[in-house]
C-alpha cells in the first residue's frame, strides 16, 4: 500500500482516481489546487503524487518546482497528468524532476499498472 | 421665483429621496436573494455531478440508480460530469458515460436548446455538445453551421467540429468553413487544428494531418494566416517531427514572412541548418524569431551574431547580444569586444547582454 496524492482541479477527476485508487490498496488524499497540494504534501507526506498542471492559484509546474527545491519533498516521485501534450511542456516538466508524463485520456488500468510497476521498483 | 420657494419643493424631494432610497433597499434584497438562489444552485449541482460520477464509477448501468434530468441546471450538471470523464479517460468509464447521454437523451436537450431564437443560448447548447465529442454530432454541427446567422455560434460549432476530425477530408472542410468567417484570433484557429491533431492522435492517423498540410500548401482559397495557424498547431503538437513538410512550406514560401516565422519554430529543431539563412532575412520578425533559436546552431553562428549586433533594429541588436550571451565563453569575447564599440547602440546592447549573464553566473 502507498500513500497517493492525486491533485488535479476537477472534482470528477478526483472522485474517479480516489475511488479506483482505493480500491486498489493505496492510501489516498487529494488537493484541488497548486496552493492545496503543497500543504497536503507536508501534512500527508505521500509516496507518489499525480499532478495536473493547469489549475488554479498554482499551476503544476509550480508545484514540482517548490517540490523539487524543498529538501523534505524533493525525493517524492510525481507523476504529470495533463492533456497538455506539446513537446515543449513535457521537456519543461522533465527537466524540473519529474519521473513521468502521462497525457489525457488515461486508461486507469494501465495508470494502476505504471503505479504498481513503478513504485514495485523505487521500493525494491 | 427660486424653485425653493415653492410650497411643493420640499414633500416632492422628500418623496423623490424615499423612493430612491426604497428601490435600492428593493434592489439590494432582489440581489442577495438572486445570490442566495445561485448558490444554492450551484450546491446541488455539484452534489448530482458528484452523484452521477459515483454512479458512473460503481454501476455498470448508472441510468438505474440515477435520476432522470428535468430542469437545465440538471442537465449542466451531467453534461458537466460526463464531459469531464470523456475528456480525461478512455475505457469502460467513458462507455458507461456515453451511455447515459444517450439514455437520458442529454444531447437531444441541447441540440433543441441550439435552435433558440436567442444567439447565446444557442452558443451555449452548442458548447455543451462540443464537450461531449460525440462522434454522432458531426452532421448536425454541419447543418447548424449552414443555418447559422451569427458568427459568434458559428465560431463555437467549428471549434466542436474540430474535435470530432477522422481525417485529412474533414480538416480540410473545417478550414473551408473557417475561410468563410472574419479571422478571429491565432490562438482560436490553432486551438481548431490543435483539436484536430488530438483527434486524429486518439484515433491513430496523426499522419492525416500531415498529408492535409502538404494538400492545403498550394491552395489559394485557404488564408494564409489559416496556413501559418496551421504550422503552429503542428509545432505545438509535435505533429510533424521530422520537419519534411515544414520545409517545403519553408522554400515554397519564402517572401511570407508569417508563414517563414511559423516554419523557423519546427525546423530549427531538426534542422538548424536554416538558420544563418533566416538570421539575415529581410524582414526583422523573422530575423528575431531566428535569434530565439539561435542556441540551437551554438559556435557556428557566432559571425552571424556578431554582425546582428549592428544590425538596424533595436530588437535585433539587444537579442543578439543575448543569444551571444548564451553561447559560452566564446560568445562572451565577442559581447567584451563589442562594449568598445563606436556604435553606441551596439556597445549598449553587449553591456546589457554582459550584466545578464554576469547575473546568471
Amino acid at each position: 500500500m502507498a500513500k497517493i496524492l492525486i491533485v488535479d482541479d476537477d472534482d470528477t477527476i478526483l472522485l474517479i482516481f480516489r475511488t479506483h485508487l482505493s480500491k486498489a490498496g493505496h492510501l489516498v488524499e487529494t488537493a484541488v489546487d497548486g496552493v492545496d497540494a503543497l500543504e497536503k504534501t507536508s501534512s500527508f507526506k505521500p509516496d507518489l503524487i499525480l499532478l495536473d498542471i493547469n489549475m488554479p492559484r498554482m499551476s503544476g509546474f509550480e508545484v514540482v518546482k517548490n517540490l523539487k527545491e524543498n529538501a523534505e519533498t524533493k525525493d517524492i516521485p510525481i507523476f504529470i497528468m495533463t492533456s497538455l501534450k506539446q513537446d515543449a511542456n513535457i521537456k519543461r516538466a522533465y527537466e524540473l524532476g519529474i519521473n513521468e508524463y502521462i497525457t489525457k485520456p488515461i486508461n486507469i488500468e494501465h495508470l494502476k499498472l505504471r503505479i504498481d510497476k513503478f513504485l514495485g521498483k523505487t521500493c525494491s | 421665483m427660486r424653485l425653493t420657494s415653492s410650497p411643493h419643493f420640499y414633500a416632492c424631494l422628500y418623496i423623490a429621496v424615499g423612493l430612491l432610497a426604497a428601490f435600492n433597499i428593493f434592489e439590494i434584497v432582489f440581489m442577495l436573494f438572486h445570490k442566495n438562489r445561485l448558490d444554492k444552485s450551484e450546491i446541488e449541482k455539484e452534489l448530482l455531478k458528484h452523484r452521477i460520477s459515483t454512479a458512473i464509477i460503481t454501476v455498470t448501468d448508472p441510468s438505474e440508480v440515477l435520476p432522470k434530468p428535468v430542469n437545465a441546471m440538471n442537465y449542466a450538471a451531467y453534461n458537466e460530469a460526463v464531459s469531464s470523464i470523456i475528456e480525461s479517460f478512455e475505457g469502460e468509464i467513458v462507455e458507461r458515460a456515453t451511455k447515459l447521454i444517450y439514455k437520458f437523451e442529454i444531447d437531444l436537450y441541447y441540440k433543441r436548446l441550439s435552435r433558440t431564437t436567442i444567439w447565446f443560448k444557442r452558443a451555449h447548447a452548442i458548447d455543451m455538445l462540443s464537450s461531449l465529442k460525440l462522434k454522432k454530432n458531426r452532421e448536425f454541427f454541419y447543418a447548424v453551421f449552414k443555418s447559422e446567422p451569427v458568427k459568434e455560434v458559428r465560431y463555437r460549432i467549428l471549434y466542436g467540429l474540430s474535435r470530432l476530425a477522422r481525417d485529412r477530408e474533414d480538416i480540410y472542410s473545417i478550414s473551408k468553413l473557417l475561410a468563410t468567417l472574419p479571422y478571429l484570433t491565432a490562438k482560436y484557429t490553432e486551438d481548431v487544428f490543435l483539436n484536430t491533431i488530438t483527434a486524429l492522435k486518439n484515433a491513430g492517423k496523426e499522419e492525416e494531418f500531415g498529408f492535409f498540410l502538404k494538400q492545403i500548401m498550394t491552395n489559394s482559397g485557404i488564408p494564409l494566416k489559416i496556413k501559418r495557424d496551421c504550422l503552429s498547431a503542428c509545432y505545438l503538437a509535435g505533429c510533424e517531427r521530422d520537419g519534411l513538410i515544414v520545409k517545403e512550406y519553408y522554400n515554397a514560401f519564402q517572401n511570407e514572412p508569417a508563414i517563414i516565422i511559423a516554419c523557423i519554430r519546427t525546423l530549427a529543431n531538426v534542422d538548424p541548418g536554416i538558420l544563418p539563412e533566416v538570421l539575415h532575412h529581410k524582414d526583422w520578425r523573422v530575423r528575431l524569431t531566428a535569434l530565439k533559436y539561435a542556441h540551437l546552431g551554438g559556435t557556428d553562428l557566432l559571425h552571424d551574431l556578431k554582425d546582428l549586433v549592428h544590425d538596424s533594429n533595436y530588437h535585433i541588436r539587444l537579442n543578439a547580444a543575448l543569444a551571444l550571451s548564451k553561447l559560452g565563453d566564446a560568445g562572451l569575447e565577442i559581447l567584451r569586444g563589442e562594449t568598445a564599440s563606436t556604435d553606441k547602440f551596439a556597445a549598449n546592447a553587449a553591456k546589457y547582454a554582459l550584466t545578464g549573464a554576469e547575473a546568471a553566473s
